[in-house]
């Protein structure tokens, strides 16, 4: 290592050990933690509203969802368009425990970080079934599978009264060591639990794809033929991709019913799935930042949208409802403009930055 | 032994010997049987009649990652590497059999998957010494030139520590320099490593210089077999190769 471990100029390993640091410069981990601590501490100075804290909410739980995303198409190349599904499970499986129990069961309102584990494990085993399929298929059929199982699961929790038929199914107010979170605070305490759970959950992949189970997910993505050569099963690698977007995926369901306390169908739809895969891609396939970018950028321009369109309302005549048009045309039009202009998507933007504050103000 | 797909008798009848610690090549005009046989070894193919034996071990219905368990590593003639990794990525691939951790163990990265991913990388770099690519470790394969590929495609082999190790076609498409580094490359692998070779190549001058035996073979059968200056003299290989006169 250089003598400066603050401002590294050049690369001084001098050990192998070192050079699988994540962060390379003091400097990096500093700015890295003052990011997070300010993640956590700025709701002390700042209140949002509600609608604004909900919005924040729901971008984490999407990071959350996005990470798995990412993890079986971006990193193992395996294009699931039944992702909404996946977090559908995590989601009905609080449900159901919720209709069998009793929606405040002390399994749900004080055991619930066991239940979030709970649902992404269900989650896994889903996803591990549904990728069952990749033993023998590829590319576009499989992607036809995964796009089956988000409709075997929309008919199924449509047409089973265990599931109220898709009507959203109530869970209690949960507990915390102070008592019951009261509904002042019900979207400020789960921002902080999601917060916790993003950090963790984003540590642990990216450790995950330093080791030779994310190095397997790539090489079954470039080269299946030569992952086999290499003493891999590419058929159970995949499966193992599928697992693992699932359980992240549960997690990010469970959460999701946790916070509008109860799960409903129109949550977890052909839709949504969609909108998740737009969001990997607009944050960028393959990158771990990218699942955080992307649910970030696409819900910012949701919002924009909504807001330009009750700017529009002070001189529009009410008939004519520009939000409808209007969402899924910029929608549209951002997904189109990043696989033509930019396909690494907002990940890349930012290792253009990274790079260039790294060498400023050099040029090389 | 004898494969065959629907009606096309991709190799009828072969039988051959490999030598432990010896260089041997199986040459042949194109569509001769080469690349066949050598799926065959390495699992990708199953004969349709006959066996493959290594050492005790039965090879005749293992799968492909199963043979590679075993000490065989193959070196594709397509170049078969991992296009979006870099080139230390792709050889630390060919080490996911010695980093035995759990997942547990990977999320946490502490402890054992760290201390066996820095000891690996240690052979890794071993190899990438040996066989001189240290300018490139870093780059991603898909960037690198073709000779480089290759080397690539023949270290990804080697970083695997066979005993046996299959080359398909490691010149093809290669200058007289890049052709040369390479046939050095083999010679060492074979005296430095102790590992067994056989190669499979077109270019004839390097096999009649390195080879300790050579099998050809011509439409899916064995035509002929010895020393290489056995076989430059027997009049069925020329035949095959030049024609009748």
């Amino acid at each position: 290592m250089s003598s400066n471990r603050w401002f590294a100029t050049g690369n001084f390993f001098s050990s192998y050990k070192a050079e699988q640091r994540i962060f390379f410069t003091h400097l990096d981990r500093t700015v890295f933690a003052v990011f997070l601590l300010a993640l956590f501490v700025w709701p002390l100075c700042v209140e949002l509203s509600n609608k604004y804290m909900l919005v924040l909410d729901n971008i984490l739980i999407a990071m959350i969802a996005i990470i798995g995303l990412n993890l079986v198409t971006g990193f193992a190349g395996l294009i699931s368009i039944g992702h909404a599904a996946f977090v559908g499970v995590g989601a009905y499986t609080l449900a159901f425990v919720a209709r069998q129990l009793g929606d405040s069961h002390i399994l749900i309102t004080h055991a619930w970080p066991l239940m979030l584990v709970l649902c992404g494990l269900v989650g896994a085993l889903f996803g591990a079934f549904v990728g069952l399929p990749a033993l023998r298929l590829k590319h576009l059929y499989l992607a036809i599978a995964t796009l089956s199982f988000q409709m075997i699961f929309q008919w199924t929790i449509n047409f089973l009264p265990l599931f109220n038929q898709g009507q959203t199914i109530p869970i209690g107010r949960i507990y915390w060591f102070t008592g019951m979170v009261s509904r002042q605070n019900h979207y400020i305490f789960w921002y902080y639990v999601i917060l916790t759970l993003v950090v963790l959950m984003g540590l642990a992949v990216r450790n995950l794809l330093r080791t030779r189970f994310g190095r397997s997910l790539v090489a079954v993505r470039d080269n299946d033929r030569a992952a086999d050569a290499m003493g891999m099963h590419p058929g159970l690698t995949k499966v193992f991709a599928f697992a693992l977007a699932g359980f992240f995926a549960g997690v990010a369901g469970a959460l999701h019913a946790y916070l509008y306390r109860g799960a409903g169908i129109e949550s977890f739809t052909l839709h949504q799935s969609i909108t998740y895969l737009a969001m990997a891609i607009v944050g960028g396939l393959g990158t771990l930042t990218g699942s955080f970018w992307g649910p970030a950028a696409i819900r910012f321009l949701d919002l924009q949208v909504e807001n330009m369109v009750e700017w529009s309302a002070h001189f529009l005549p009410a008939t004519l409802n520009l939000a409808t048009a209007l969402k899924p045309l910029t929608f549209g039009l951002v997904i189109v403009l990043f696989l033509m202009f930019e396909p690494r998507g907002i990940a890349n933007w930012w290792r253009i930055c990274r790079t260039y504050l790294k060498l400023w103000p050099y040029r090389y | 032994m004898t494969l065959i797909f629907g009606g096309l008798y991709a190799l009828t009848d072969v039988n051959l010997t490999i030598r432990p610690g010896l260089i041997t090549s199986i040459i042949g005009p194109n569509g001769a049987g080469k690349t066949s046989l050598l799926n065959c070894i390495s699992g990708f193919y199953h004969p349709t009649r006959g066996k493959i034996h290594f050492g005790e071990r039965a090879l005749t219905h293992a799968a492909p990652h199963q043979v590679s368990s075993w000490g065989i590593a193959r070196a594709f003639q397509n170049l078969e590497l991992f296009k979006g990794l870099t080139v230390l990525d792709n050889l630390m691939l060919a080490r996911h059999r010695n980093l035995r951790y759990s997942l547990w163990h990977a999320l946490i990265y502490w402890g054992k998957a760290s201390r066996l991913e820095a000891e690996n990388r240690a052979f890794v770099e071993e190899i990438i010494d040996f066989m001189e690519l240290e300018p490139h470790r870093k780059h991603p394969v898909g960037s690198l030139s073709y000779g480089v590929q290759k080397r690539v495609e023949v270290a990804r082999a080697l970083t695997m520590a066979p005993q046996l190790l299959l080359l398909d076609e490691p010149m093809a498409g290669m200058n007289i320099e890049e052709k040369e580094d390479m046939v050095r490359f083999i010679l060492d692998i074979q005296k430095e490593r102790r590992i067994t070779v056989v190669l499979v190549e077109h270019d004839l001058g390097v096999v009649m210089d390195i080879s300790d035996h050579i099998y050809v073979l011509d439409f899916g059968q064995l035509i002929g077999s010895g020393r290489p200056d056995e076989v430059a003299r027997d009049p069925k290989v020329i035949e095959a190769y030049i024609g009748e006169k």
